[in-house]
């Protein structure tokens, strides 16, 4: 049966002085969500492969939450219902060297 | 009739559901409660609602159910009024000797005291696209940084 499961990309996603894409290798799931780590002080890019240190090529630029309420939050599903968002063509960088955003990624999997 | 007495009905006819789908799978000799992942009924029910406390648990880090029962939706708030962050993750959360927040995949703000964001909570939204039952809870854990905070939890299961 089809069940959708974490995953293994999920978790603190630590940025050091780059872009670096959420996978290292293809990995398909059906919803990715990406938010500043609470507490933290850097504003985090999202893009593709082209994704730069600034914000010219951001496809979504999120807020860091220094003190409670809502967290900002970057959300994509595909809504078919099919594993087809490529966590390898997702990149992420945060402003401040070491922070680490939060990565939320669930697929299909067949158990 | 009023929105009260609808949503009581509402409820009754959920849980009646529920409890025929339970005994269903268990007959089955099946190893998960209510129906099968993937599955898609036609009536919503809630399997799952209201402040969930995990301060029995090691190191206060519990599964939304102790054996897989699978939802279509879930939803994780922030409890109003209180004061830690809860995290949420997967297995590793529970095993990990560390940080727990470090094997997280999400962190949820707390709310205080309404000042924030016209004093809306932070909440997690997981949902099936295809409103199939896919969201296994027994893989899902819950973590309040303070320890007997109780974030709110509600899950809907399709019967």
């Amino acid at each position: 049966m089809t069940v959708l499961t974490p995953s293994a990309a999920s978790g603190p996603f630590t940025v050091s002085g780059a872009p670096a894409p959420i996978a290292s290798s293809s990995t398909l799931v059906n919803q990715l969500s990406v938010k500043p780590r609470l507490g933290q002080w850097s504003k985090i890019l999202i893009g593709g492969p082209n994704l730069g240190t600034d914000e010219s090529t951001a496809m979504a630029i999120l807020y860091p939450v220094p003190n409670g309420g809502q967290a900002d939050a970057f959300v994509i599903q595909d809504q078919g219902g099919q594993n087809t968002i490529e966590l390898s063509q997702i990149y992420v960088f945060a402003t401040i060297p070491g922070d680490s955003p939060m990565v939320e990624a669930f697929g299909y999997q067949t158990i | 009739m009023n929105r009260r007495e609808l949503l009581q009905k509402a409820l009754g006819v959920g849980a009646a559901a529920l409890a025929v789908s339970q005994l269903r799978a268990q007959s089955a000799a099946s190893q998960y409660n209510g129906p099968a992942g993937g599955s898609r009924g036609s009536q919503l029910v809630t399997i799952l609602t209201g402040p969930f406390d995990t301060s029995s648990q090691p190191n206060g880090v519990a599964p939304l159910a102790a054996t897989p029962q699978y939802a279509t939706y879930v939803r994780i708030q922030a409890h109003p009024g209180q004061e830690g962050k809860i995290a949420i993750g997967g297995p590793a959360m529970a095993s990990t000797s560390g940080n727990v927040t470090d094997s997280s995949f999400l962190e949820l703000w707390p709310n205080w005291d309404a000042s924030f964001d016209n004093g809306r909570s932070d909440t997690w939204i997981l949902s099936d696209p295809k409103w199939l039952n896919t969201i296994d809870l027994s893989q899902i854990y819950v973590y309040p940084e303070i320890a007997g905070e109780t974030p709110i939890i509600t899950a809907f299961q399709l019967v």
